[in-house]
């Protein structure tokens, strides 16, 4: 049966909403500054280049400059990145790409500022460039860092997959390609910054990871930890590109040298050029099946293009490897990933670190097993999916909250009705509809390594309860979710909890906003934190209702004795009272929590290991028509099935599921980065209303034992299946499948010629 | 009179203005900087993302793209002319009520593309809805519960939400 | 953007004389929608803005005689509620559906469209199709030229720097079949790819009497095809006469462009986009 719970399941309003409905100045390009000086970074004019010089000599002489920076002025380390320390905030020796900034300049005006980028000169030596990853990978490839190309490789190796192939009925082997991608979240990269009276540089940053953005800009500063504080303003959407440091290191460095007010906005061009992309892939995957349709091998060699630097280059190309199995047990493994430098803007974090680009290839096999062996798309799906006690390609086995088998069941019937109503059957003379299905899974947290959360609880002895979170809410609501978290621990409401978040003043780490982890990781480390405080309020409650503690809970923010018949005042005592007593002992009423995931990490050689303690697991189906003329493609529904262990905030659970299905939708039709070709969004598609069709979300429970309250993620889950179902979808209504990301009208319209349909025989059929 | 400057007077939200600004400024640039309102949100500085869509004389435009020269004689609303001292305007409810905020960057541009759509037809249906803020880009929610606001506004709207 | 003025005159008269003075170092500005973008990108520097969106000379849809008369700041969103033109011209107000979005529809002009000189301008096929003509002002007076002399290239406008575009004439038609449609990259807020504008009669023994067809978006300029107008007139339309027109289309579109990448899809997009936008015929 499923347990009671106060406010867990319960969609209150979003915390922080009604100051974005009234257009209160809470994004940081909106913050009241005296007088702020307006930051501008000049770019990299070339893919690959010595910096011979940098003359800065004209553009000071403009009026309203007040200072161009270069490297030299950076008093501190001046490397970057958050798993390997390989990009200068500003160009040394040389540059890596045109998204390297080579400058930085401080004006008073923005017109000074553009004059003055115009007005540096800088002597450029260029180099041979390599943009494409297999050729950066040969001997004599340009050398992009010093220790070459190649950034990082993972294996996983299980059985022996080469001879499990021979005893395979139906083996396929294909090799898919995506593009890059660009976040486009709406909000332009921004911060802004004021020295305090102290003489800490505080920095208000849209980003969303606060606590890293501290430790890089104190390290690139040479500062001590109390010098320099980040405070997270209102995030405009991130979906992993804010996870880098894109102006705090900027704002840090003219704060540091020019003690004024400043602000640097990324202009949208600024924003496409100069921030991490989704990384490209080419996979080829080989995977076997038995008569029965069982899955028994695979075979995978992945390249991920990182670009110019690494930023989370190293998590994808893992993730990348432990994902490309799919939801299903195959015994036999043999992955192996690569992540390649190249001269093009770095890739990085987005939504889903390479999980979306591999179900992409290992949704399209499954199909292409079905087809291979007449079988039916859903049934072998759940033939093969994972369940409680499979064991994973790296030899994990799974003891709980395995949903992928309920969601395939829970979208069966939209499935069923689908088929039963003729979906591919030739209705018209140039459209043809078609049916995917597209299935995924998801490890919460980073791979097999240490990402811990933390979080502060706090009492007053009035019996005010304030909650310190690092946790950046970057619209998600995870500020929402944490606040029911702790009001269900303490038993009180959402609405009586003080939130302070992202703060480096005030919170301690609660690691980035990323990898669907928050709920799950942070959630946890409020929970402790709150249950610490609990404990020291039931302890006291024990002196003062003379009852046991197991016979006490909290209710309304008083401790009660349970299951009583009356409800006598003496049965019951208020938050207040219990923290004035346990405050006037000397007893702490601050608590901190802590949580880290159990993982195991791989082993380099086999890949063997527990890279996440839990998985998230989604199935979505597409129902679309394609345009057999034109290769336009009209969604008209999708059902999106997410196992989320419990949903905390089953609103905000529905917005990621909805919102991913339609970054999803824009990943499978429309979205490409062509560096220097994308240059502001007249280049750049991302759906639009008319583009997301009605979705149908259902929220699967399959409790997590170790979540707080049985809660999962969701975040990167809800993107992850969208693709993949409508690329099955068009290989159901063509009978032609595209192994290209995105099925662009180009695409799609080959298509539907090499498959026949298109032209006058059709239409005189019809 | 040197034209470099141009003199402009308007009604923003409910009260007159009047203001020296530089004949090329954008709509935007003049509200945000000059006026100091920063509901209005530079997106994409171009007209693709509607973020900083006002409400011009009871019509949706894209403040990025319109000269503020442009604004004057009209009478303009940004999102801060919404709601009132007692509180928020239904639309607003609305949203809040129906999760149809996430990020909060693309909110003020979609309720005034709502707004404006409101005063011009106070029932609309599904497609007129999506035509009207198909120039709205939302990153974050997929949409669907800005559609559930704006169509449980819609049933609630007596005329209300358009005043 | 400081050195920008702007001027926004009473009249037309003050309008063109502001112009004779200042030619050369004026642009002319409407809605703003395509102004505010370059002027933006620096790609547009000019001394003055010289604002006409508010002359009563340029505003209007009207029948006069036998014309029909379409002011220039008449914007997108006048046009897309024009009873007028849904009647006298369909495929124009229905180039005014999809185009852009709600916001730029509301101050976007046809004039501007026209003058923008933007291959994938939306209006420009349905205008042809009308053999529609550009009143201009200048100084001088008044003159007409057809709207395909008004682009010399791709955002090249080939008219003197002191006229002004008051108004379009159009042949109207009222017609059984018209439409235009356009495939862009999303289902809203997208740029042409490839747009086409057509209207159509048939006679009572179901032959075409009467066909005007235009392409835009894959030409330097927008272009009207009179081979196929002729192919089509007097036959009795079929799926596979129709096909056959796209395809001839196709040919005289690649011979114009030549056969660069693109040119792959726009090839079978021209084909199988005038099949879907003239089947209706069949």
């Amino acid at each position: 049966m499923k347990p009671e719970y106060n406010v867990i399941g319960k969609s209150l309003p979003r915390t922080g909403s009604v100051d974005r409905l009234r257009g209160a100045p809470v994004f940081a390009a909106d913050i009241q500054l005296e007088n702020p000086l307006i930051l501008k970074a000049l770019r990299s004019a070339h893919d690959h280049a010595e910096v011979v010089a940098i003359d800065v000599s004209k553009a000071l002489a403009i009026e309203g400059v007040v200072r161009i920076f270069t490297a030299a002025d950076i008093p501190g380390k001046n490397l970057l990145g958050i798993i390997n320390k390989d990009q200068p905030l500003l160009a040394t020796d040389k540059v890596r790409s045109r998204s390297d900034a080579v400058a930085l300049v401080a004006a008073e005006t923005e017109s000074a500022a553009h004059e003055a980028l115009a007005a540096i000169s800088v002597t450029y030596n260029p180099l041979p460039s390599v943009t494409d990853p297999f050729e950066a990978l040969k001997t004599d490839a340009p050398k992009i860092h010093p220790k070459g190309n190649l950034l990082f490789s993972r294996k996983i190796r299980q059985g022996d997959a080469e001879a499990a192939f021979a005893g395979c009925a139906s083996v396929i082997e294909k090799t898919y390609r995506t593009s890059m991608i660009e976040h486009n979240y709406l909000e332009p990269d921004a911060g802004a910054g004021f020295v305090d009276t102290d003489g800490t540089l505080v920095i208000y940053a849209s980003t969303q990871n606060p606590h890293y953005d501290h430790k890089e800009v104190v390290t690139l500063l040479g500062l001590g930890d109390n010098q320099v504080r980040i405070i997270q303003a209102a995030t405009g959407g991130g979906f992993g590109s804010k996870l880098d440091l894109n102006v705090q290191g900027f704002i840090g460095l003219a704060l540091f040298h020019l003690k004024r007010p400043v602000r640097h906005v990324y202009t949208r061009e600024e924003a496409y050029l100069a921030t991490a992309k989704r990384h490209p892939l080419t996979l080829t995957v080989k995977t076997g099946a038995d008569a029965d349709g069982r899955l028994k091998a695979i075979k995978a060699h992945i390249v991920c293009d990182t670009g110019a630097y690494g930023s989370y280059g190293i998590a994808v190309a893992s993730r990348s490897a432990v994902h490309v199995t799919g939801p299903y047990e195959i015994e036999h493994v043999d992955i192996e990933s690569y992540c390649v430098y190249t001269n093009k803007p770095f890739c990085g974090a987005m939504r889903g670190f390479g999980a979306p680009q591999v179900a992409f290839a290992h949704e399209s096999q499954i199909d292409l097993h079905a087809r291979d062996l007449g079988m039916d798309p859903l049934d072998i799906r759940l033939k093969n999916c994972l369940r409680v006690g499979s064991k994973t390609g790296t030899g994990q086995v799974l003891t709980a909250s395995v949903g992928i088998g309920e969601c395939l069941e829970a979208v069966k019937p939209y499935y069923r009705e689908a088929l039963e109503s003729g979906v591919s059957a030739p209705t018209h003379p140039f459209r043809r509809r078609g049916i995917g299905l597209g299935a995924m899974w998801y490890g919460i947290g980073n791979t097999g390594v240490q990402n811990p959360s933390t979080a502060g609880i706090e009492m007053d002895p009035e019996g005010h309860i304030t909650l310190f979170t690092g946790c950046a809410d970057i619209g998600q609501g995870s500020t929402t979710v944490l606040a029911q978290i702790a009001a269900e621990t303490l038993g009180v409401q959402p609405a009586e909890i003080r939130m302070v978040v992202g703060d480096t003043k005030y919170t301690t780490n609660a690691g980035a906003t990323s990898a669907s982890r928050q709920t799950y990781i942070s959630g946890n480390a409020v929970k402790d934190a709150c249950q610490k405080l609990g404990d020291v309020l039931m302890t006291e409650a024990i002196n003062r209702l003379h009852s046991p503690k197991d016979s006490l809970v909290f209710q309304d923010g008083h401790v009660v004795i349970k299951a009583g018949p009356e409800n006598r005042p003496e049965d019951r005592i208020d938050f207040p009272c219990l923290a004035k007593r346990i405050h006037a002992k000397g007893v702490p009423l601050f608590w901190q929590g802590y949580f880290d995931p159990e993982t195991i990490p791989l082993d380099p050689e086999t890949g063997a290991g527990s890279p996440y303690a839990t998985y998230a697991f989604a199935c979505h189906l597409a129902l679309l028509e394609v345009d057999t003329l034109t290769g336009q493609v009209t969604l008209e529904k999708l059902v999106a099935a997410h196992d989320v262990g419990q949903a905390i905030h089953p609103e905000n659970v529905i917005g990621q599921i909805c919102g991913g299905a339609a970054m999803g939708i824009g990943f499978a039709l429309m979205e490409e980065f062509e560096p220097q070709k994308t240059v502001s969004m007249k280049d750049y598609h991302i759906p639009t209303c008319a583009d997301v069709p009605t979705v149908i979300p259902i929220i699967v429970e399959s409790a997590e034992p170790s979540g707080p309250y049985g809660a999962k993620g969701v975040g990167e889950p809800a993107l992850i299946p969208t693709a993949p179902a409508i690329i099955n979808a068009i290989a159901r209504a063509l009978g032609e499948r595209i192994y290209h990301l995105p099925a662009n009208l180009e695409r799609v319209l080959a298509a539907s010629i090499s498959s026949g349909h298109f032209g006058p025989q059709e239409v005189t059929h019809g | 009179m040197d034209p470099k400057t141009v003199h402009i007077e308007f009604t923003l939200n409910g009260s007159p203005r009047s203001l020296e600004i530089p004949g090329a400024a954008s709509a935007l640039w003049v509200i945000r900087n000059l006026i100091g309102l920063k509901g209005a949100k530079e997106g994409c500085g171009i007209g693709e993302c509607g973020a900083c869509t006002i409400e011009v004389d009871g019509k949706a435009v894209n403040s990025c793209l319109m000269l503020a020269a442009q604004l004057d004689g009209a009478d303009v609303l940004t999102v801060e002319g919404l709601a009132s001292e007692d509180g928020l305007h239904p639309l607003q409810s609305s949203f809040l009520e129906h999760h149809g905020v996430q990020c909060g960057f693309c909110t003020p541009g979609l309720l005034m593309s709502t707004h404006a759509l409101l005063k011009e037809n106070p029932h609309p249906d599904h497609a007129q809805v999506s035509k009207a803020i198909a120039g709205n880009l939302c990153r974050c929610t997929g949409y669907r519960q800005i559609f559930a606001s704006i169509e449980d506004a819609v049933k609630h709207n007596s005329g209300e939400a358009a005043q | 953007m400081m050195n920008t003025g702007y001027v926004r005159p009473r009249t037309l008269e003050d309008a063109l004389a502001f112009l004779a003075e200042n030619s050369g170092k004026t642009r002319i500005v409407a809605g703003g929608t395509d102004v505010m973008v370059d002027l933006r990108a620096g790609t547009l520097k000019t001394d003055y803005l010289l604002d006409v969106s508010r002359l009563q000379a340029l505003r209007g849809i009207e029948i006069i005689g036998n014309d029909l008369s379409v002011g220039a700041a008449a914007t997108l969103s006048e046009i897309y509620n024009s009873a007028i033109l849904e009647a006298h011209a369909p495929a124009l107000q229905k180039s005014a559906v999809n185009f852009a979005s709600k916001q730029i529809r509301n101050v976007a002009t046809i004039g501007g469209n026209v003058a923008h000189c933007s291959p994938c301008g939306d209006t420009l096929p349905a205008l042809a199709i009308h053999e529609a003509r550009a009143v201009l002002s200048s100084p001088a007076g008044e003159r007409q030229v057809p709207i395909e002399a008004i682009a010399s290239g791709p955002y090249m406008c080939a008219l003197p720097q002191n006229e002004i575009i008051t108004r379009f004439i159009l042949k109207p038609a009222t017609v059984a079949f018209a439409d235009f449609q356009k495939i862009g990259r999303r289902k809203e807020l997208a740029v042409a790819r490839m747009s086409m504008a057509y209207m159509a009669d048939k006679d009572a023994e179901g032959r075409i009497c009467f066909f005007r067809f235009a392409l835009g978006a894959c030409t330097p300029t927008p272009q009207r095809n009179h081979r196929i107008e002729a192919m089509l007139t007097g036959q009795i339309p079929d799926a596979a006469r129709i096909w056959e027109a796209g395809r001839v289309l196709a040919e005289d579109t690649i011979a114009v462009t030549g056969r660069r990448a693109s040119a792959v899809y726009k090839e079978s997009a021209i084909q199988g986009l005038f099949m879907r936008m003239v089947y209706p015929l069949v």
